[in-house]
């Protein structure tokens, strides 16, 4: 018996009776809002083999399991529905609720009333509700058919691939390797680093970015453990948690690595603003933050000198929110049709950085900073805005609707203008001169689109790759093995992405470092009752030697009969039409509870 | 059961992969987008599990449509998304012999990430079995 089912466990609760609970919940008003929660727990109490059916605003929270606990406890229920979010964030959550109690994990059944029901409904809430009350009818046929599983056990390669080697993937490789593990770090262009290249000093110590990406390559160039493939792409992976297998090319060689898991520190591109944003690709002044950050680079394109066309900068004008916090009807969408409708985060307090740089390098140069709102929110970040007011950067704020405007100056002097509805003095109409406007840009999601079709990765509605849940598995995918580190999956600054790639290389710890991996027990299997040794299920398999026709003796007789190595077999049930008898069928998800629960969609509640 | 008999509303059956067309259907309902309410999600892990008498006894059972919804040929199991369009092909011929139309059995690729793809052919099906009036329960 493995771990997931402790050997205390109440005996045959496969067998007995169904006695069903119902609990339907309202998260906090993200279903309740719209369906019905009372009524669909009142339909599901009239459901067959249903005991209880009860509603609560928050079935994963600890009132909301101690309630299925203390109901299986006192009403002696052996299986369970939970109609919720979708399975993918609380499944598991329910089946180790069960598990606590006592219960097999494998007699839970999930209902997905939020994201394909409550969300997707909100103009009629009584569809919802019936449609809510339908999908818990048949959530309740299945479990009723449900028997006690118990997790295949698979032993699990101590080695990880990392995507990407830029301050994440790096971060995550020595933290991964000083916990035990092998690590394949492989980067796309041909040299590690990543962003990290491209800033110079980073807030909020001020340190420089290549000294912190120094020390950081020569660790991981020294660690035996971590092998660097440059210039070099994932081109496919199959396999599961604890076991994948990944083609990779580099330098025209196709190679196979093995390994327990994948991280994904693929990070995130800047934003280009469009021709004519802001004036960009229009006025040679006109450039964006991280081109500001090169030219102030004492080694950079003017010597560290403040010029621009070989005339000295005395008036900078930094324009906020560019390409970020977009709204519809005011910004234009991008070549890929997509707003940014989120905050990049850093680029506020890293544009204040290069306000303050520019103000104690060169004095004598005015700078404007022209903001829509300021979010300094990082531990040490607020005393770069708090710096900037004592150095005499002067502060302009916008509102969405009325953007500041660039143009090309009447007079002599700067060459530019920018106008602003300035809301610090109620709507003043002012003028600034500009010799260069910084466009301060924020971070775009990368085209990611054929790792996200390798691996089954689900994007968030901005594009970025999505986690589990924000605060329960914040590194974790739904693709079970698979994690994200850093930029990939939302704006973040060098120091979050550091967190984010220690985070995940502790949850893949967590993962794999007991050496084997408990994969679902939906395997396929064969009913010697029914077999008769036809053999058709093995003529449709792909997994090699997943099936094998066996002697077994019944009545003194010797049979031929199919039997399954379930550690072998995917599970994906192609064998099960294949029995001219139906002797085959997969755990979990027997064709009679498919069938069951078509008829409960179909039954009228 | 109700006492009443109400305006029958139809039936559509999604048939969603866990890989793919699943978490496709939650990221429809992460961005809000709406679609009807007559339609029933079942996640399945590859639909070549489904013998062709599967689709015909659902229409049996009163489902007005179906959408299987698959990986297509990015399924993570070798040779079933093959022998699910094998299954579904020969499921349409039994629905032809039996006089049903075989529009009502649809098959698509949906990804996870493949919102609008999802809605169109949602969409599609609602507007079919609409059209079909309700004369849809072959005998």
């Amino acid at each position: 018996m493995s771990k997931v089912n402790p050997p205390n466990e109440k005996p045959a609760n496969g067998n007995q009776q169904p006695k069903v609970g119902v609990y339907v919940c309202r998260c906090g008003g993200n279903i309740s809002d719209v369906v019905s929660v009372e009524k669909v727990a009142e339909a599901a109490g009239q459901m067959p083999d249903v005991v209880v059916a009860r509603q609560n605003t928050f079935m994963c929270s600890h009132p909301g399991q101690q309630m299925i606990v203390d109901d299986i406890a006192k009403l002696g229920l052996n299986r369970v529905v939970v109609a919720a979010c979708s399975p993918r964030l609380h499944e598991l959550t329910f089946r180790k609720t069960l598990v606590r109690a006592g219960l097999n994990a494998y007699l839970f059944e999930h209902a997905n009333i939020r994201e394909q029901v409550s969300w997707v409904s909100k103009s009629d809430p009584e569809g919802a509700t019936a449609k809510a009350t339908r999908l818990v009818g048949a959530a309740v046929a299945k479990v009723r058919l449900s028997r006690p599983l118990d997790p295949i056990k698979v032993d699990a390669t101590r080695q990880v691939l990392i995507i990407g080697g830029g301050v994440s993937g790096l971060r995550c490789a020595r933290d991964l390797s000083q916990s035990g593990f092998r690590v394949v770090l492989v980067e796309q262009s041909a040299a590690l680093g990543g962003r990290l290249t491209e800033l110079g000093r980073l807030y909020p110590v001020q340190v420089e970015a290549r000294e912190v990406l120094h020390s950081l390559i020569s660790e991981v160039s020294r660690d035996a453990a971590i092998q660097v493939l440059t210039s070099a792409e994932v081109t496919a992976v199959s396999g599961s948690i604890g076991n994948f297998s990944v083609a990779v090319r580099c330098a025209q060689q196709e190679t196979t690595i093995h390994v327990g898991a994948i991280v994904l520190a693929t990070g995130f591109d800047t934003y280009e603003p469009l021709p004519g944003e802001y004036g960009y690709a229009e006025f040679p002044e006109v450039i964006t933050l991280p081109q500001f950050v090169r030219l102030l680079e004492k080694q950079g394109p003017s010597d560290g000198q403040l010029q621009r066309n070989g005339r000295p900068v005395k008036n900078v004008c930094l324009v906020h929110c560019v390409g970020s916090r977009q709204i519809e009807g005011i910004h234009q969408p991008g070549p890929d049709g997509r707003l940014h409708e989120y905050c990049s985060r850093f680029c506020c307090t890293a544009a204040l950085q290069a306000a303050n740089e520019i103000r104690a390098r060169f004095p004598a140069v005015n700078v404007f900073d022209v903001y829509r709102d300021i979010r300094t929110y990082g531990r040490g970040h607020e005393s770069y805005y708090e710096q900037a007011s004592k150095q005499g950067v002067i502060f302009f704020r916008f509102l969405a609707e009325q953007l500041p405007q660039i143009r090309r100056a009447d007079a002599d002097g700067s060459a530019l203008v920018v106008q602003v509805k300035d809301t610090l003095t109620w709507g003043e109409d002012l003028e600034i001169p500009a010799d260069l406007v910084v466009l301060v840009t924020g971070a775009v999601p990368r085209d990611l689109s054929r790792l996200i079709d390798m691996l089954k990765l689900s994007r968030s509605p901005d594009g970025f790759l999505q986690e589990v849940h924000p605060k329960l598995r914040p590194v974790e995918t739904a693709v079970s093995g698979v994690f994200l580190a850093g930029g990939c999956q939302a704006p973040m600054d060098v120091g979050e992405s550091c967190t984010a790639a220690s985070a995940a290389a502790a949850r893949v710890s967590a993962a794999l470092l007991k050496g084997y991996v408990e994969l679902e027990p939906f395997a396929a299997v064969a009913d010697p009752a029914l077999c008769t040794g036809t053999g058709a299920c093995i003529e449709v398999c792909q997994h090699q030697r997943a099936i094998s026709l066996v002697d077994v003796m019944a009545d003194g007789v010797t049979l031929r009969r199919a039997q399954v190595n379930p550690a072998l077999c995917g599970g994906c049930g192609m064998c099960v039409p294949a029995c001219p008898h139906g002797a085959i069928q997969v755990d979990g998800w027997r064709l009679e509870q498919f069938e069951a629960m078509v008829d409960a969609i179909a039954a009228d509640y | 059961m109700s006492e009443v008999q109400q305006a029958r509303r139809p039936k559509i059956l999604l048939l969603a992969t866990t890989a793919c067309a699943y978490p496709g259907a939650d990221y429809v309902g992460q961005i809000h987008s709406e679609y009807s309410t007559d339609t029933y999600i079942i996640r399945v892990p590859a639909l070549a599990v489904f013998p062709p008498e599967f689709y015909l006894r659902c229409f049996q059972k009163g489902i007005d449509g179906i959408i299987a919804m698959s990986c297509g040929h990015e399924c993570p199991y070798p040779g079933a998304y093959e022998r699910f369009a094998e299954r579904i092909g020969r499921a349409q011929e039994l629905m032809k012999r039996q006089g049903l139309d075989a529009r009502r059995l649809r098959t698509t690729a949906i990804c996870t990430v493949c919102g609008r793809a999802f809605l169109k052919e949602v969409q599609d099906m609602v507007q079919r079995v609409a059209q079909s009036g309700g004369q849809l329960v072959g005998k």
